[in-house]
């Protein structure tokens, strides 16, 4: 197992595609391509990624806000990007959430992307390894996450760092932190 | 590319229980165990106040989850909520027994004595969650023993809060009593001879919550007083 294609299970039309790439040597163009639209996709620094489920959740909410035409940012991948992160300034979220030029590992997600024809375009533009999808929980950085997503130590004691996660992307919109 | 769409077992929401407010289905959320709840809409309200009070609603109970889990008590994990159809997708505690169900079977099994005995650390246990609840301004609304799971060996006391659909935050003792008040009356009225259980979450509360258990303690005293009498009376 390599890539996912995942069945949103909210829109039966829509679907997430996540693929993972490791030793990848042009973090630059590959981003390039995505600010000028080359291909669509949003692309996340793995460092901040606990677990794949972290990232469907996120995107789930990027799709659901899209189609209820609620998007804080202008499309369903910045959306993506923005729905990860828990602060509510949008250049902050890229900033923490999205890839960086000097990086050598890569979660992709693709929203919609039916006919796998974007997919494949990142492909063959990252000069890296396509990794199992799964792999991504050994490239996390707890510290930073834990940090980033202000999670107290006493909260790790009752939940797993990923509920902790997963709670503040789900809540949002009900909380300011 | 493995397409995992072709391969998954479409769960249908099952109901699990239906109540004054909401609707509690069995699911599952992208392959994990999941409840939905579901507000429904009240006909006697009107469309657009009834609109944003389940919105409102939601979102405190969404915000008291969180912030419970901030303050190290156990709480399902949300992983969405969609406020198109008034409804919170949350982790599913497994391999759970409510607190009411498992004060039941000791006092079946045991005698009174050796039930108290027995139930003593989780009254320690309830006592802790609630003052630290407490001091934080967070209000359940509705607590009960039937709101409380006991995740696993029970002797592990992994106690989990479910249900905030009434929670607020606020600083005041009298809503804080009330909410002491509401648990003393469910765990009085539905197990029997359990004095010394309520007793011993009061004591650790207190420990828990000191800026305000004085406080809190004499509402509840005052709370206790008006039951009375509305008792005597009707
Ligand atoms: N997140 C959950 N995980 C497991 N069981 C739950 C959960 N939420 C509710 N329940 C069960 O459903 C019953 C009714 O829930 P409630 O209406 O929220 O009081 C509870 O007594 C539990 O047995």
């Amino acid at each position: 197992m390599s890539m996912r294609v995942i069945k949103n299970e909210f829109y039966m039309d829509s679907t997430i595609s996540l693929a993972l790439f490791r030793n990848v040597e042009n973090a630059k163009e590959v981003r390039q391509n995505v600010m000028n639209g080359t291909f669509e996709g949003a692309l996340l620094k793995t460092s901040m990624i606990c677990d794949p489920f972290q990232v469907i959740v996120a995107a789930n909410r990027a799709i659901h806000l899209k189609r209820q035409n609620k998007m804080i940012t202008k499309n369903v991948h910045s959306e993506i990007l923005f729905c990860l992160s828990p602060t509510k300034n949008i250049s902050d979220s890229f900033r923490k959430f999205g890839l960086a030029d000097n990086e050598t590992s890569v979660m992709v997600v693709v929203a919609d992307d039916i006919d796998g024809s974007t997919m494949s375009a990142i492909c063959k533009c990252v000069k890296g390894e396509l990794s199992d999808v799964q792999d991504v929980i050994h490239l996390k950085e707890t510290k930073l996450i834990q940090k980033i997503y202000k999670i107290p130590d006493e909260e790790l004691v009752v939940s797993k760092l990923l509920d902790s996660i997963l709670s503040r992307i789900s809540s949002k919109d009900v909380l300011t932190l | 590319m493995e397409d995992e769409s072709r391969n998954s077992t479409e769960t249908m929401p099952v109901l699990m229980k239906q109540g004054a407010e909401a609707k509690l289905y069995k699911s599952t959320f992208y392959g994990k165990p999941c409840i939905i709840k579901e507000r429904f809409t009240k006909c006697y309200r009107h469309p657009s106040l009834d609109k944003s009070l389940t919105a409102h609603r939601i979102k405190s109970e969404v915000r008291a989850l969180l912030r419970c889990r901030m303050n190290g008590i156990c709480t399902p994990t949300v992983y969405f909520t969609n406020m198109e159809n008034s409804s919170i997708y949350m982790e599913e505690i497994e391999d759970a027994q409510t607190v009411r169900e498992y004060i039941q079977h000791v006092q079946a099994k045991e005698s009174n004595d050796t039930a108290n005995n027995i139930l003593k650390p989780l009254g320690v246990k309830v006592g802790e969650i609630l003052g630290i609840m407490h001091s934080n301004n967070i209000v359940h609304g509705d607590l009960t023993t039937s709101n409380m799971l006991l995740r696993g060996n029970p002797v592990e006391l992994d106690v989990v809060i479910i249900d905030f659909g009434l929670s607020h935050f606020e600083n005041f003792a009298e809503e804080k009593g009330v909410d002491l008040y509401v648990l003393e009356r469910a765990i009085l009225s539905t197990h029997p001879n359990t004095e010394d259980f309520f007793q011993t979450i009061l004591e650790t509360y207190k420990k828990y919550n000191l800026k305000s258990s004085a406080e809190v303690v004499a509402k509840l005293d005052e709370v206790r007083l008006r039951g009375r009498k509305r008792t005597m009376v009707g």
